[in-house]
């Protein structure tokens, strides 16, 4: 028996979870809906898909960490309160095993609520867009599907990230209510308030010119925003000026989600 | 704690009758209060053990410490017995799983973890029939079987139940304790928390009596009935332990 066996059968059982949860679909036709109504709202999809990217790329800030929120939170400290994880520590199941099939099972779920509305929104914007768009953006202000499937790929990017840490909130957690009640302060607090950090510190010169670039890869939304303006959203605009540091708002991303990961493991194993 | 000396074969027709888990001296505080006082208990193979005492005298904290989910403030616990995949099973005084499956993928799940045969652990529970009931629709007896099933699953030389009978209807509790007694039968050691004095007589073969945090009292029911000169398991237990039997005891507050 491999960690790996022991790894794949946690995380065919969160996705098992996830599929017979009724609260699941309706999160899922929610989210398919938010998406396709917000794309339509802003007039993107008849105008191709760089402007559907661009109609959904504020929308996506807030959809995509509520969306971690929901499928995380109740995960690890539902499995705590049922004294599962007690269990678990008499089966040769290390804690980082049980924290990364739990993650990989969330995370494919998560990847399944994303990719899904947006490959059908890029489907209907195939058939509805007014200008020919290319498989692969030739020329600056080029539209292209590839530039979408980016934009698709770096917010799923984003959503990882936002995933592991409300997992650490879930591990940390003593309740239901008190998950809740953290993956709620790690919306606000990680997702939004430390965005607005380091943009406040911009603005009262904490942050100087030559380091803002950089210092937006240590907030997770500032990383996610700085990315899709380097790699998708750039191609329409025409400017020497440097929106982010794209290798570093990678690192910054990968870190959020690293480190979590390791908290998340820590508190599994203490409880 | 725990450490691990696989000197011997602990199952199979030549099994050893030395501890295949051993406490030596473990004492577990929380904070102020001493939960256990320098306990030493070892659990024979092919031995069902019956660890008795008031509520509140550590019986809970004294299993968790021998399956390795806490680690004791002092003293040591120790693994003698064959190197398998599982070691420990352990059942919770209140098993629960996920409600979103059914008794065999629930079963399968686990026994997944270890590359084990979904079927003998139902089987050996009685939960065949109902394999393909949700979880959330067992009734309180059946999910403590299905507690059970999961306890046994890769056949772990030790099986660790903490009151796997309390609040079951008498025939639930027998089947209970049918369950732990063939698990020994088959070479396992198996340690069982109860309050039911007349299912520990007639089914252990050792007992342990926990009392403030300390054993009081270890030998067989017949031994501890006979040291006592009381006609029952239970006359001898209230004789045993201080103060009323009956009664929560608090540890860190003189009675």
């Amino acid at each position: 028996m491999t960690h790996a066996q022991a790894i794949q059968a946690i995380v065919a059982r969160e996705l098992a979870t996830v599929v017979r949860t009724r609260s699941y679909w309706v999160l899922l036709l929610g989210t398919a809906v938010a998406i396709f109504g917000l794309a339509l709202a802003g007039g993107g999809p008849e105008a191709g898909y760089l402007p559907t990217a661009v109609d959904l790329r504020l929308p996506m800030e807030l959809l995509v960490p509520a969306l971690a929120v929901a499928l995380g939170y109740p995960t690890i400290v539902a499995d705590a309160r049922r004294g599962e994880l007690d269990v678990f520590d008499t089966y040769p199941l290390p804690s980082w095993g049980y924290v990364f099939g739990v993650y990989l099972g969330r995370a494919l779920a998560m990847a399944a609520f994303l990719v899904i509305p947006l490959t059908i929104l890029a489907g209907y914007v195939a058939t509805t867009a007014e200008t020919d768009a290319a498989l692969i953006a030739t020329h600056q202000g080029a539209d292209s599907i590839a530039l979408f499937a980016r934009f698709a790929v770096l917010t799923l990017l984003f959503g990882f990230a936002i995933l592991a840490v409300v997992l650490a909130a879930s591990a940390l957690a003593w309740s239901r209510r008190s998950a809740v009640v953290l993956a709620v302060l790690v919306f606000g607090g990680v997702v939004l308030g430390l965005d607005l950090f380091v943009l406040r510190g911009f603005g009262g010169e904490l942050v100087g010119t030559d380091s803002l670039t950089g210092a937006l890869a240590l907030s997770p939304t500032s990383a996610y925003r700085g990315l899709l303006f380097e790699s998708v959203l750039s191609s329409a605009i025409e400017t020497d000026q440097q929106y982010a540091a794209p290798i570093a708002s990678v690192v910054g991303l990968l870190c959020w989600t690293i480190l979590s990961l390791g908290v998340t493991t820590v508190a599994v194993t203490r409880r | 704690m725990m450490t691990e000396d696989n000197r011997t074969n602990g199952t199979g027709p030549e099994r050893s009758t030395s501890p295949v888990l051993e406490a030596s001296d473990v004492t577990r505080e929380f904070g102020d209060v001493t939960v256990l006082r320098d306990v030493s208990v070892g659990l024979e193979p092919g031995t069902l053990t019956a660890l008795v005492g008031p509520n509140g005298s550590g019986k809970t904290t004294l299993l968790r410490v021998l399956c390795g989910l806490l680690a004791p403030s002092s003293g040591e616990v120790s693994y003698h017995g064959p190197e398998v995949s599982r070691k420990i099973g352990y059942v919770q005084q209140q098993p629960a799983f996920r409600p979103e499956f059914s008794v065999q993928e629930t079963i399968e799940f686990y026994t997944a973890l270890v590359d084990a045969e979904p079927e003998e652990p139902l089987d050996r529970v009685g939960l065949t029939a109902a394999a393909s009931r949700r979880v959330d629709s067992l009734s309180g007896g059946m999910t403590r079987l299905l507690g059970v099933a999961q306890a046994t699953v890769g056949d772990p030389p030790v099986v660790v139940m903490d009151e796997p009978a309390t609040g079951l209807d008498p025939g639930m509790r027998r089947r209970t304790f049918e369950v732990a007694r063939s698990l020994a039968s088959d070479g396992a050691a198996v340690l069982v928390s109860s309050h039911d004095m007349t299912l520990v007589e007639e089914y252990a073969e050792h007992v342990l009596v926990l009392d403030g945090g300390e054993v009081v009292a270890a030998d067989s029911p017949g031994a501890l009935c006979a040291e006592q000169e009381a006609d029952s398991l239970w006359d001898g237990f209230e004789d045993i332990v201080e103060g009323p039997a009956d009664e929560l005891a608090v540890l860190g507050v003189n009675r």
